[in-house]
């Protein structure tokens, strides 16, 4: 008894200690820092990246690796932390990467931790007053909307759901002209569904002209959803457009099945466009439309999605971008003048912000990516449906 | 808001409150006889639905035999919960079982994760297209099979409790532990039963959760333990009826507030309500054992 | 370095939260509201420094206040209620101090942006910290000077006869009223109190992250907050410290080596550790032994 509480804060001591004193590898490695939610219910999020990330690693480094600035040619490595999709862990994850001589992170999965996230590290660029983290973050996951502002240092790779709803909705206008009203569902406790209805969906449909009659609002791990799907059944609109994750989503639809509420047409929310909906309620979800930016419909998508499988996981809307991300990364680090040796940490690092600050477009999975002044993507998407069980592309506004 | 829209509203809302009451029944038998509280109960309730979801995709089951394996399965648990959190603590240091249930509740919860990545998985149900009309008000005829469960396994705990021999020890522990041991009953096993027998009826509950929702997720654990804590004190500690009419009654209040004030609104009366409920009437509905912790 | 500034950080407001649910536990009382008071506390600290534009300290102290004295006005009904019920009663009231912030909507224009709570968006950009150039190692030495007064204050509060009646209400209320205790008193007394604490301990959360949000403060934190006096132990103010340590040093950052089982061995380690030491990592064994160990050092140096 008492000799185990000499050895556990030896052991915890080794443990915390063994991540800064790395050994020095014969080849010059580049290390790149994913981290993410890998426990809880979003724990697919975090296995997903990680699973991508090791691929896309594989991938380059088969490919020869990446040519560093002195000439000399590096290999990937790649880490993977747990955040729990919870905010202060998620710090101290950042701090930890801070302290390796990792070029740049990859993540976090969950908005509510790369808000905070964003908040800790230095705002202008430069700006000796101002204490925050240096360290550049790639961000492939967390989605809610215009987050990558808060920080010179935060970069993303996340599809622009402004743009792509309000290409849907004109685009659903035209297809279907006898459509008029639009009726909203929001799991309203949850960052990004709330922000996705309220300031999209909502504001993106009328544009279009459509008519929003109405919004039900429910939460996050709400199960029971008779009274909501009342009030959508008396609105007795055209367009039902759900802005909620699986787990509601399918509650809704299942209720909705119920009591026989039957719209001409379901819109849903990006990140329902996954595996988790079908396995969840393929049934009820047949025919629910959803924007999104990865499909793999080229071969260069076919080749992320197969590789991605092989390590363990699915490149699906979320984890592709850290895909197109380690791709981005490659050509960055070769046209700045990476070294990736011990001594440059650091300016390795601002060399790679100012390299992902620079860039206007980047190559993607689905086509070319533009890049905002704020750090922001607008990525290709297409429009899927779920059909017959699985998610089949509908439409391809970039063709 | 129409007079027909609050009342669809509160009868869906009671119809719902069964699958609480079910959980609440278990937290008031554990606390009833051990004066301990299982904050794992939930998580166990939860898990057993796991363990019949895991088997059915392994084997096609029918729903019935599905509801039977969790209701085995979260007995099997039970009595693990008891076994890690119980057996081996000193009775005398209610906060030390406390704290190892929630270790208990984040472990059973971490391991379902693992398995499943936290995906929500489809559960099979039993009349759930079933929907009876009456004109504009409509009742779920899968809840309605809930409701009525709920009710069957209070007669079958309550003839247990009554009627058999480890009813009898039963109640003898809950009442005068020394006592009973003086008489020659085990304490340990009549425990050890009461964890497996109430595992199992939250096997049942968590199957019917699975079943009404329709999916399995580990999101359903907290707010499952939340609302089976709530309606065991609404209820009164210990009381097995108070425990089924506090179930119906918070689906209720939650649906009704739901229908008048939103849902961002909702849960802020619900609990408000709670806390002035508990204040003035701190016994619970059947004031039975008001002064006991 | 800057990450084990950051984990000492961390482990600090961890800490303070810890303690302010300790103050209530020597009471007898099971508090699930504790989070509820820390975002009471997080929430009004952090109006005060991005609206009004206060230095981090008064603003703290207002916030403290007020949650403070929230709890004390919930102390006089709670406090009717006793074991299980007052588990129950103090969730609710949490959950509705949470609510509260979700559908708390007050913002005012700062330059081009919108600043201050935004109900379930949260509330972001609390940017004190680094906007005033405080130091990661800056910022750990404000957490712990705040840490450090907090528990000698209780330390001492645990030795004099304020500690004495508290524990007396804890171990028999009937003995304790007998001997002329007032109970009300005492109990409102220890929950105001650790309100207060809770409230300090809030203010520096919401500085540290930057972003908060009504989901921040849900059941979970007040479970941790009652989990860490448990795990710790009640027989002094440094048990709270060592079980921080335990979770989030050890079982949260230190296991990240194992991987994927870390996450399996979080619930599995917390049921071994109270299955071990059912009375907390510094229980009264422990605290003899280590006061004989000393006092025979200062005997021997005495001789």
């Amino acid at each position: 008894m008492k000799r185990s509480w000499i050895i556990a804060p030896a052991v915890v001591a080794a443990a915390m200690l063994g991540v800064a004193t790395s050994s020095v590898a014969a080849e010059r490695t580049v290390k790149i820092a994913g981290f993410g939610a890998k426990s809880g219910v979003v724990r697919s999020f975090g296995v997903n990246t990680e699973a991508v990330m090791r691929a896309a690693a594989d991938h380059i480094n088969k490919g020869g690796g990446v040519k560093l600035g002195d000439g000399a040619t590096g290999k990937i490595e790649v880490t993977f932390d747990d955040d729990r999709c919870n905010a202060e862990e998620g710090i101290s994850v950042l701090r930890r990467i801070a302290g390796t001589d990792a070029v740049v992170a990859v993540g976090p999965t969950c908005s509510n931790v790369a808000e905070p996230l964003f908040g800790i590290l230095q705002k202008k660029v430069g700006d000796a007053g101002d204490s925050g983290v240096q360290m550049p973050i790639f961000t492939d996951t967390a989605i809610k909307g215009g987050l990558a502002k808060i920080s010179d240092w935060a970069f993303r790779n996340v599809p622009n759901e402004s743009e792509m709803y309000q290409k849907l909705f004109a685009w659903i206008k035209a297809e279907h002209g006898e459509l008029k009203t639009v009726y909203g569902g929001v799991e309203e406790d949850f960052a990004h569904s709330r922000f996705t209805w309220h300031k999209v969906m909502k504001v993106r449909a009328p544009e279009a002209g459509f008519e929003v009659v109405g919004e039900s609002k429910w939460l996050l791990n709400d199960t029971n959803f008779a009274t909501q799907v009342r009030e959508m059944k008396k609105a007795k609109a055209d367009i039902v457009a759900i802005s909620a994750h699986p787990f509601t989503t399918c509650g809704v639809l299942k209720e909705m099945q119920r009591q026989r509420v039957k719209p001409k047409l379901l819109v849903g929310l990006t990140s329902s466009s996954s595996l988790e909906t079908l396995q969840g309620c393929a049934k009820q979800a047949e025919g629910i439309i959803i924007p999104t930016s990865f499909a793999p419909v080229t071969p260069a998508a076919k080749v992320a999605a197969d590789l991605s499988a092989e390590k363990g996981g699915s490149a699906d809307l979320h984890s592709a971008a850290a895909w197109e991300i380690m791709m981005v990364l490659k050509g960055v680090i070769e046209t700045s003048g990476v070294t990736a040796k011990p001594d440059t940490v650091q300016d390795d690092r601002r060399k790679i912000r100012d390299g992902l600050a620079a860039l206007k477009e980047t190559e993607g999975l689905l086509g070319t990516i533009q890049r905002t002044a704020e750090g922001e993507a607008i990525k290709p998407y297409v429009y899927v449906h779920a059909k017959g069980g699985s998610w089949a592309v509908l439409h391809d506004p970039g063709s | 808001m129409e007079f027909i829209d609050i009342v669809l509203s509160i009868s869906d809302g009671v119809l719902f409150g069964t699958t609480y009451a079910l959980i609440g029944i278990g937290f008031t038998m554990i606390f009833g006889v051990m004066h301990k509280i299982n904050l794992a109960y939930a998580a166990t309730s939860i898990g057993g639905a796991y363990v019949s979801w895991a088997i059915s995709t392994l084997v096609p089951l029918p729903a019935i035999l599905v509801f039977l394996i969790s209701a085995i399965a979260a007995g099997v648990i039970g009595w693990l919960v008891y076994l890690c959190c119980f057996r081996l603590v000193p009775l005398d240091t209610p906060l030390t079982t406390l704290l190892a249930t929630v270790g208990m509740l984040i472990f059973i919860d971490e391991v379902v994760v693992h398995e499943t990545d936290g995906m929500p998985q489809p559960y099979p149900a039993i009349f759930d297209d079933v929907f009876f009309e009456f004109g504009e008000f409509g009742l779920r005829g899968d809840l309605l099979f809930i409701f009525v469960l709920s009710f069957a396994a209070m007669l079958v705990l309550l003839y247990l409790l009554y009627r058999t021999r480890l009813g009898i020890a039963t109640r003898a522990v809950a009442q005068q532990p020394m006592a009973a041991q003086l008489c020659g009953i085990s304490i340990e096993r009549t425990n050890a039963s009461t964890f497996v027998i109430t595992g199992m009826l939250g096997g049942l509950a968590g199957a019917m959760i699975g079943a009404s929702v329709g999916v399995l997720s580990p999101l359903l654990t907290l707010p499952v333990t939340v609302k089976g804590l709530i309606v065991t004190v609404i209820g009164g500690l210990g009381s097995i009826p108070g425990a089924i009419i506090a179930g119906l009654m918070v689906g209720a209040f939650e649906n009704l507030f739901l229908a008048l004030r939103g849902v961002t609104e909702r849960d802020m009366y619900v609990m408000l309500l709670l806390f002035l409920f508990l204040t003035f009437r701190p016994g619970g509905l059947f004031h039975r054992s008001a002064l006991r912790d | 370095m800057d990450f084990l500034l950051g984990l000492t950080q961390l482990i600090g407001v961890h800490t303070i939260l810890g303690l302010s649910a300790y103050v209530v536990l020597l009471t007898g009382q099971v508090t699930i509201a504790q989070a509820g008071f820390f975002g009471i506390g997080a929430y009004i600290a952090a109006m005060l420094t991005t609206l009004a534009g206060w230095h981090i300290v008064p603003a703290m102290l207002v916030g403290a206040s007020v949650a403070g004295v929230v709890a004390c006005i919930v102390g006089f009904p709670a406090l009717r209620v006793k074991g299980l019920m007052l588990v129950v009663a103090t969730t609710a009231f949490g959950e509705f101090v949470r609510l509260f912030w979700f559908n708390f909507d007050y913002q005012i224009a700062k330059g081009e942006i919108m600043v201050g709570p935004e109900g379930g968006e949260g509330f972001k950009q609390i940017r004190y910290f680094p906007e005033n150039g405080w130091t990661t190692g800056d910022v750990a030495l404000f957490i712990w000077v705040i840490l450090i007064a907090i528990m000698l204050a209780l330390w001492w509060m645990d030795r004099s006869r304020a500690g004495a009646v508290l524990r007396a209400v804890g171990e028999d209320e009937l003995a304790a009223q007998s001997v002329g205790i007032n109970l009300t008193a005492t109990k409102v007394t220890a929950f105001a109190v650790g309100g207060f604490i809770a409230g300090i301990g809030g203010g520096i959360y919401a500085h540290y992250t930057t972003h908060i949000e009504h989901a921040n403060f849900s059941v979970l934190l007040a479970t941790f907050a009652i989990a860490y006096p448990i795990l710790g132990g009640l027989t002094n103010v440094t048990g709270t410290l060592f079980a921080v340590v335990f979770i989030q040093g050890i079982l949260v950052e230190g296991l990240r080596f194992m991987g994927d089982w870390r996450n399996l061995l979080f619930g599995a380690l917390i049921v071994v550790a109270m299955n071990v030491r059912p009375r907390g990592l510094i229980d009264e064994r422990v605290v003899m032994i280590v006061g004989r160990a000393f006092s025979t050092r200062k005997g021997r140096a005495d001789a």
